[in-house]
C-alpha cells in the first residue's frame, strides 16, 4: 500500500466522521429546539437523521469506486447541507447566522440533483446537464440573496428568531414569491432531469437498462415527492407524514443507486480484464466475439475482422460486413479498432448506448488490439525460433556432412595414393636389389617404413574426423570400438537395433566420444559405463563413471559442445555429478516418427 | 592343394591404381590374376563363372561405400562357394575382422598398406586359398591394447601373449614356431596353456580357433 493512500484513507474517514457527528448533533439539537407541538414524530426524525448517514456511507464507497472524486465530495456536501433545515431554529438567537443558514436550507436538494447529473461518469458531461446545474446554482444564489435581504423571522417561518440584520427592505410578497418560485424551479429542474433519464432508459437497449435502472427510479420518486412538498409548502398546509417519509426514502436511495450503478460498471470493466486473460491465452476469433458479448452484456455485439487479402471486414465465419450494419444511424454503433501503427484490425458493432461507457469500450478495443498484437508477436517469435532451430540443425548437418566428405576424400584420395606409392616403392626396391644395388633397396625400404608411419597417422586422423565404422555399422558397432580406445575400461551396452537417422547417429557418437574423453582426462575414474537404448521414441544415452564428479555444463570441459549438438536435434542433456560420487550424463534425443 | 598350377585370383577394388598394383604384386609372387573388377557384384559374377581359387577385394566399394566387400564374402559363403577371400581395408577395424572370420574358413582381413609388403600379401592369398585364416597384426594389436577391467590377458605370461597374438593373426602352430623360433612342442604347450587360462576349447578346425581368440579379445 502506498503511503499516500493510507493518509488519504485516514483523511477521508476523518471527514466523514466529522460531518456525521455534526449532522447527528444538529439533528438532535434541532429536534430539542423545536417546540413540542411542532415536533415531528420520533420515527420520522429518526428516518430524517438516517438520510445523511446513508449519504456519508455512500460517500466512503464512492471515494473508492467512482471514476472521479466529485460524487463522494458531493455526498459529503449533502450531509453538511442537510443540517440547515433543522438547525436554524436552534441558532435563531444568533442574528448574524440564522439567515445564512436559512438561505441554504434547500442546498441539499441541489446537491442531490447534481449527484444524479454526474452519474455515471463523475462529471457533468453534456450541455443539458451543465445548463440544469447552472440554473440550479443561479436560482440558489437568488434565493440566498432573497433570504438575506428580504426575510423577516416571521416570513422565514422562524418566529422565535432574532431580527435579520441583513434585511434591506420590507417586501413580504416578493420574498414569498422568490421563496416559492425557487422551490418550483427546483421541482421543474428535478422533473426535467428525471424525465430525461427516464427517456434515455426507455430508449436504451437491454445492456443499458441493466446498467442504469435504479437511478431514474430513485430520482423520479424524489422529484415527485419534491413536487408534492413544494405544492404543500406553497399552499402552507402541513406536510403529509406518509409523503414526507416516502420523500426521505427516495432521497436516501439516490447515493445508493449511484454506488450500485458505478459498481456495476466496474464489474463490467473487470470482465474486460477477463477478455485480456482470454487474449493472453490466445483464444480463437469466434470465442473472442462470444466473450465480448458476455462482457458487454450485449448479445447483439458482432465483431468483424479485417481481411488483409480481400481488403474488407468479415466476421469469424468469413461473412463480410453488411453495408446496413455499418450505417451509423441504426441502433448500433461501430467501434473501429486499429493497431498502434494504424493498420485496421477489426470493427466491433455494439449497442449504441455502450458509447456512454467509453472506458469500457476503450478497454475492449485495447484488449482486442493486444490480442491481435500478441498473436502476431507470438507467431513471429515462433516463426523466428523455428527458423533458428532449423538453421542450427542445418549447421550441425553441414558439419557432419563436411566431416564425412573429408574422410571419404582422404580414403579415396590421399590414402589410396599413398598406398599405391608404397607399393611402387616396394617394386622399385625389389628392382634395385635385383640389379644388385642393395644400399638403394635399403634406402627405399626405410622410406616405405616412414610412409607406412605417415599412413597410420593419416588413418587415425581420418578416423577422428569421421569413423567409417559409424557410417558402415551404426552405433552398435562404432560405440564399442570407441569405448575400446578409451584408456579407462568401459562397459558398453548398446541396444539400438537397426540404423538410426545419420544425424542422430553421428551426434550420439560424438557425444559419447566427448564424454569418454572427459572421463579419461578429468574424472580420474577407474571404470566407466556407456548405455544406449531407444525408449519411447527417444534415443537415451547414459555415460557414467566412478570418478571424482563435480562436472558441470559451465565448467568448460567440452560439455557445452555436447549441449549444442544435442539441442540442435531438440534433445536434452542432464548432468548429475555430485563431488566425489562420479558423473552421470543422460542424453535424450527424439527420433523422427518413422524411425521411432 | 593347387601345387600343380598357379593360383587363379580375382581382384575387386574401385580404385584402378590399387587394382593394378595388387595384380602386379600377386603376379610377381607367381599368382595368376584372372579378373580385375570395380564392384562386389561384378566379382560375384566372376566367382559364379567358376575356376577361381581366391578373391582379393576392398571392403568399401560402390555403390554405398560401406561394407560391400564383406557383403560379397557373405553372399559367396551363403551360395556355397569356399574359395579363399582376402578382404582389404584402409582401416584396421576389429569388428570387421570378427565379421570376416565369422563368415567361415578361408578368409582373411588385411590393411591395404600391406600391398607394399609383397610377401605378406602373397602369403595371405595363399593361406586363404588353402582354407587358412589371416588377420592383420594391427587389428590384433588394437584388440590386445583394449583396456578392460579384470582382464583375462593379465593371467598370461609375456611369451603366451606373443603366441596369442600370432594365434589371432591366423598363424598355425607351425607358423608360430617358425616366427618365434620355438620348437613345435613348446608352441603346442603354450597354446594349450593359453586356451586353458582363457577358458577356450581346443577346436579341431583352425579358423574356429582364430575366431574364438578374436571374439575373446573383442569381448574382454
Amino acid at each position: 500500500m502506498a503511503p499516500g493512500r493510507k493518509g488519504r484513507i485516514a483523511r477521508r474517514a476523518a471527514v466523514i466522521a466529522v460531518v456525521v457527528a455534526l449532522s447527528l448533533t444538529m439533528e438532535i439539537a434541532g429536534h430539542q429546539a423545536t417546540p413540542p407541538a411542532e415536533r415531528n414524530e420520533i420515527s420520522y426524525t429518526t428516518l430524517h437523521a438516517l438520510v445523511p448517514l446513508v449519504f456519508a456511507a455512500c460517500a466512503a464507497i464512492a471515494w473508492k469506486i467512482a471514476p472521479t472524486r466529485a460524487p463522494a465530495r458531493l455526498m459529503v456536501a449533502f450531509v453538511v447541507l442537510w443540517i440547515p433545515q433543522s438547525i436554524y431554529r436552534v441558532i435563531g438567537e444568533w442574528e448574524w447566522l440564522w439567515p445564512v443558514v436559512r438561505g441554504v436550507d434547500l442546498g441539499w436538494a441541489v446537491i442531490a440533483g447534481i449527484i444524479v447529473l454526474v452519474y455515471p461518469k463523475g462529471f457533468l458531461s453534456d450541455r443539458f446537464d451543465r445548463w440544469v446545474a447552472g440554473i440550479a446554482f443561479v436560482a440558489s444564489i437568488v434565493n440566498l440573496l432573497a433570504v438575506l435581504l428580504l426575510a423577516s423571522p416571521e416570513s422565514a417561518g422562524c418566529a422565535a428568531c432574532a431580527p435579520n440584520p441583513y434585511r434591506l427592505a420590507e417586501a413580504p410578497q416578493l420574498f414569498a414569491l422568490i421563496d416559492v418560485g425557487y422551490r418550483i424551479v427546483g421541482v421543474g429542474l428535478a422533473l426535467a432531469i428525471a424525465a430525461r433519464l427516464l427517456v434515455r432508459w426507455v430508449r436504451a437497449s437491454v445492456p443499458a437498462r441493466t446498467v442504469a435502472f435504479l437511478m431514474p427510479l430513485a430520482l423520479f420518486a424524489w422529484a415527485t415527492t419534491l413536487a408534492a412538498q413544494a405544492v404543500t409548502y406553497a399552499a402552507a398546509t402541513t406536510t403529509d407524514i406518509v409523503l414526507a417519509t416516502v420523500s426521505l426514502i427516495a432521497i436516501a436511495s439516490i447515493p445508493v443507486s449511484f454506488d450500485a450503478g458505478v459498481a456495476h460498471a466496474r464489474n463490467m470493466r473487470a470482465r474486460v480484464a477477463d477478455l485480456m486473460r482470454i487474449t493472453r491465452e490466445g483464444a480463437d476469433r469466434g470465442l473472442w466475439a462470444e466473450s465480448l458479448a458476455r462482457t458487454l452484456r450485449d448479445a447483439s455485439v458482432r465483431v468483424f475482422w479485417w481481411d488483409e487479402e480481400r481488403g474488407r471486414y468479415a466476421d469469424a465465419a468469413g461473412v463480410p460486413i453488411d453495408e446496413a450494419e455499418a450505417d451509423p444511424r441504426g441502433s448500433h454503433s461501430i467501434l473501429p479498432v486499429a493497431s498502434p501503427l494504424g493498420a485496421p484490425i477489426a470493427l466491433i458493432r455494439h449497442d449504441r448506448v455502450l458509447t456512454d461507457n467509453m472506458r469500457l469500450l476503450d478497454g475492449v478495443s485495447s484488449a482486442l488490439r493486444l490480442s491481435v498484437d500478441n498473436g502476431r508477436l507470438r507467431s513471429e517469435v515462433e516463426r523466428t525460433l523455428e527458423q533458428v532451430r532449423q538453421s542450427r540443425q542445418r549447421i550441425v548437418e553441414a558439419g557432419v556432412e563436411a566431416r564425412r566428405r573429408i574422410e571419404r576424400d582422404l580414403h579415396d584420395g590421399a590414402q589410396q595414393h599413398l598406398v599405391s606409392l608404397g607399393m611402387r616403392l616396394r617394386l622399385a626396391a625389389n628392382q634395385a636389389r635385383d640389379r644388385g644395388i642393395e644400399p638403394l633397396g635399403a634406402e627405399i625400404d626405410a622410406t616405405i617404413a616412414m610412409l607406412n608411419d605417415a599412413l597410420k597417422e593419416l588413418r587415425e586422423l581420418a578416423h577422428g574426423i569421421h569413423p567409417s565404422l559409424l557410417s558402415q555399422g551404426g552405433l552398435a558397432l562404432a560405440v564399442p570400438e570407441l569405448a575400446g580406445r578409451c584408456p579407462v575400461p568401459v562397459a558398453v551396452d548398446v541396444q539400438a537395433e537397426g540404423r538410426l537417422p545419420e544425424l542422430i547417429e553421428s551426434t550420439a557418437y560424438f557425444v559419447v566420444a566427448e564424454a569418454l574423453a572427459n572421463v579419461a582426462k578429468h574424472s580420474g575414474a577407474t571404470r566407466a559405463w556407456v548405455r544406449a537404448r531407444i525408449e519411447d521414441g527417444e534415443l537415451v544415452i547414459v555415460v557414467r563413471d566412478n570418478g571424482r564428479g563435480g562436472a558441470s555444463i559451465d565448467a568448460g570441459t567440452g560439455m557445452l559442445g555436447i549441449v549444442d549438438r544435442v539441442e540442435a536435434l531438440d534433445g536434452t542433456l542432464e548432468v548429475e555429478s555430485p563431488p566425489g560420487a562420479g558423473t552421470t550424463l543422460t542424453i535424450r534425443m527424439p527420433l523422427p516418427k518413422a524411425s521411432a | 592343394m593347387h601345387d600343380s598350377r598357379a593360383l587363379r585370383v580375382a581382384i575387386a577394388d574401385d580404385a584402378l591404381l590399387l587394382r593394378e598394383g595388387i595384380a602386379k604384386v600377386l603376379e610377381g609372387g607367381g599368382i595368376d590374376v584372372v579378373a580385375s573388377v570395380g564392384t562386389g557384384d561384378e566379382l560375384l559374377e566372376v566367382v559364379r563363372g567358376g575356376d577361381i581359387d581366391a578373391a582379393v577385394l576392398d571392403i568399401r566399394m560402390p555403390p554405398s561405400h560401406r561394407d560391400e566387400g564383406i557383403v560379397a564374402l557373405e553372399t559367396m559363403r551363403a551360395s556355397g562357394s569356399t574359395i579363399g577371400v582376402l578382404l582389404l581395408s584402409m582401416y584396421a577395424t576389429p569388428e570387421y575382422a570378427l565379421r570376416v572370420m565369422g563368415a567361415g574358413s578361408g578368409t582373411g582381413y588385411l590393411l591395404k598398406e600391406r600391398v607394399s609388403e609383397p610377401q605378406t600379401l602373397v602369403r595371405a592369398v595363399e593361406t586363404v586359398a588353402s582354407g587358412g585364416s589371416v588377420v592383420d597384426p594391427e587389428v590384433v594389436e588394437q584388440l590386445v591394447k583394449r583396456t578392460r577391467a579384470d582382464d583375462p590377458l593379465s593371467r598370461l605370461t609375456e611369451r603366451e601373449r606373443s603366441v596369442l597374438e600370432l594365434m589371432a593373426q591366423g598363424y598355425s602352430n607351425g607358423g608360430i614356431a617358425q616366427t618365434l623360433f620355438l620348437g613345435l612342442k613348446t608352441v603346442e604347450t603354450h597354446v594349450r596353456s593359453i586356451l586353458q587360462k582363457l577358458d577356450l576349447e581346443e577346436s579341431p578346425e583352425h579358423h574356429r580357433r582364430v575366431l574364438a581368440v578374436l571374439t575373446l579379445l573383442g569381448e574382454r
